[in-house]
């Protein structure tokens, strides 16, 4: 294993990865896993703005809710605009509405993640694939 | 920005009204259709339209079934210790 093709490796399995973080589904669609990227868009996407519709924009706090934040960010890198729009106080949400606005926001998030990972380990099974052939 | 842009950001920006009533726990099924199909959507070798949505429904169905089995459960538990423990340690209730 010469160091150059574990450099490309390395610099094409975090491109997947960044892609699926920054766009749900789209590290599978750079993989040409289009069915799979477009179920994984669809599902993250409506589950984490229907979070927002439930809770508002209020159930995204970076500041009193730093777990749920963490787990919404893995949704996207736009999370983070989001958070800073609610951290003015102006979006205030309790009881039951932000309750479930969390839950669902994070949940898409976390399932982003295991998209993320996914995606990563299907990049990693095509190089190798690519190596013995 | 229409009119119609504007309300619908505005959406975004108002919690919808949730009552504390056991109608709440229906917000349980879109998640986990949500969670099922996406799981399935990683462990499939290719995403057929039928096998998809028949193995999305077992683990849909499978979830459901698991998580009533352990509210009942839990149900029957608290039930237990709340009605019948007490009197079997001869002490008032909790």
């Amino acid at each position: 294993m010469s160091p150059s093709w574990k450099d490309n490796h390395t610099l094409f399995l975090s491109v997947v990865g960044v892609l699926a973080w920054l766009i749900p589904g789209a590290g599978h669609f750079a993989l040409n896993e289009r069915r799979r990227a477009y179920v994984i868009f669809v599902t993250v996407v409506v589950m984490f703005f229907a979070g927002l519709y439930i809770g508002s924009v209020g159930v995204i706090d970076p500041v009193g809710a730093k777990p749920w934040y963490a787990a919404q960010m893995m949704n996207s890198p736009a999370v983070f605009f989001l958070g800073r729009i609610s951290t003015g106080g102006d979006y205030l949400v309790f009881g039951r509405s932000n309750e479930i606005g969390q839950i669902y926001t994070s949940i898409a998030g976390l399932l982003n993640l295991l998209c993320i990972v996914n995606a990563v380990y299907m990049a990693h099974l095509q190089v190798i694939e690519q190596e013995e052939a | 920005m229409n009119a119609l842009n504007l309300a619908l950001l505005a959406s975004f920006t108002a919690p919808m009204q949730i009552d504390t009533t056991p109608a709440a726990m229906l917000w349980l099924l879109p998640l986990v259709v949500g969670i099922a199909v996406v799981y399935k959507a990683t462990k499939v070798s290719s995403i057929r339209p039928i096998p998809f949505a028949k193995e999305t429904g077992v683990l849909i169905g499978s979830i459901l079934v698991f998580i009533t089995a352990a509210a009942l459960i839990l149900y029957g538990v608290a039930w237990f210790v709340n009605e019948h423990l007490p009197s079997l340690l001869g002490r008032p209730g909790f």
